[in-house]
């Protein structure tokens, strides 16, 4: 934590190896949260690549005493995912109309690459299509507990509510995750 | 205090999470093995968040970091020489990289040993595909040769045991079968009467013959039995 604050101070006196240096230390990081909440890997990539953007330009604007680099980084992704979500809403809308209808065209694009569903397997596959199913509010706050291990507190600054709405979402992300998994068919052994 | 479901539900994470204290625990658990609705519950979310743990982590797609410091520092200089160098192996994962390091040179290490590599006098013209080849050829026969003569001493020694064994079951002492003369008849005469029994007849199959056998078959065993 201590070396992040080092490296945002020399990166905001110009040392362009400091930022390649926090790039380095957080891009699979900030890649997995957008990855588990878009459920799509160019997508992720994409905003990840915004979200880099974002700091690198806001940077000024961190403030050590306000809480870790890492966690002002997560809040910086969660506001990005969120306008993300809200700017491809519309767009989900109407993919969601067209599922409903009988569909006999071809569906290469909503399927998963090949790739991807070697490295994900069937029960993670299983589980991220469950994830990307919940509400944003609630999918976010799993994702940081349950997949980035953050404490209650330092969810509390990323999302900035407080810590009994925490609580109340991530317990009902978790229930609403079980109840959708039982949905598909995936059952505790 | 009993709780309700309604309070499992609220507290469930909290038990996920182990934070209640050993009373709410204790409570938790009485009401979700006494309850036909909560336990299938419990069991469902726990199963849920044990998948979700497990998820893997996802690698960034390659040339992620150089596209975001090429879209924030700008396009970098060109390196050339030893600095490139040193910039391709920063690409790679250091721990995978030893890895495959170290399970090359074990592999090396092996390959070189069981085709007869000089370890004290290398040569280069020794790991030519020829030699090589002939040194392989060589080993593989070498092992088959010792492989078949270890198979071969055991069936020696596994059939005189055999033999051992079946000569000290046999019924009887050495006196009672032993023929006594006939006091009706001359030493060394024939009557033309019934010979002597099958087992008298053949007392050269005694423990000296078999031992006999042993030492033929195996020296090295015998002489170390008898150092």
């Amino acid at each position: 934590m201590e070396q992040d604050v080092q490296l945002v101070q020399q990166c905001l006196q110009g040392d362009g190896s400091a930022w390649e240096e926090l790039v380095r230390r957080h891009n699979r990081r900030i890649f997995n949260i957008c990855y588990r909440f878009t459920g799509n890997r160019t997508e992720a990539e994409d905003l990840s690549q915004d979200v880099f953007l974002r700091v690198y330009r806001t940077l000024a604007s961190y403030r050590a005493i306000h809480g870790g680099f890492a966690t002002w980084m997560t809040s910086v992704t969660r506001n990005l995912l969120i306008d993300h979500y809200r700017r491809t809403k519309r767009d989900r809308a109407t993919d969601s109309l067209d599922d409903a209808m009988p569909v006999v065209e071809n569906k290469e694009s909503t399927a998963r690459r090949p790739d991807e569903q070697a490295l994900l397997g069937e029960l993670s596959s299983q589980v991220q299509s469950a994830l990307t199913k919940l509400s944003p509010e609630l999918r976010e706050a799993v994702i940081l507990r349950d997949l980035q291990q953050l404490e209650y507190g330092e969810i509390q600054r990323v999302l900035a509510v407080p810590e009994g709405t925490v609580k109340s979402r991530i317990n009902r992300g978790r229930i609403e995750l079980a109840r959708i998994l039982q949905q598909m068919g995936v059952r505790p052994s | 205090m009993n709780w309700t479901c309604e309070e499992t539900e609220l507290r469930l994470s909290d038990y996920l999470d182990g934070i209640l204290t050993a009373t709410e625990k204790h409570e938790f658990d009485a009401h979700v093995n006494a309850c036909e609705r909560c336990t299938p519950f419990v069991s469902s979310v726990t199963h849920a968040l044990s998948s979700l743990r497990s998820l893997p982590q996802i690698e960034t797609p390659p040339r992620f970091v150089y596209n975001i410091l090429d879209k924030t520092l700008g396009p970098r200089e060109t390196i050339t020489g030893w600095a490139a160098i040193r910039a391709w192996f920063r690409g790679f994962n250091p721990q995978r990289l030893a890895y495959g390091g170290v399970s090359f040179c074990a592999m090396f290490l092996v390959f070189a040993s069981f085709t007869g590599f000089n370890w004290k006098k290398p040569r280069i013209a020794d790991l030519s595909p020829a030699n090589v080849y002939r040194g392989a050829d060589r080993q593989a026969h070498l092992v088959y040769a010792r492989g078949t003569k270890f198979v071969s001493d055991l069936r020696v020694v596994y059939e005189i045991q055999s033999r051992l064994q079946r000569s000290e079951e046999l019924p009887g002492t050495p006196d009672s079968t032993t023929p006594q003369p006939s006091p009706d008849k001359n030493p060394g005469s024939t009557d033309g009467s019934a010979p002597a029994s099958p087992k008298q007849q053949n007392r050269a199959n005694d423990l000296a013959s078999h031992f006999v056998v042993l030492a033929a078959a195996c020296p090295s065993c015998w002489e170390g039995r008898t150092r």
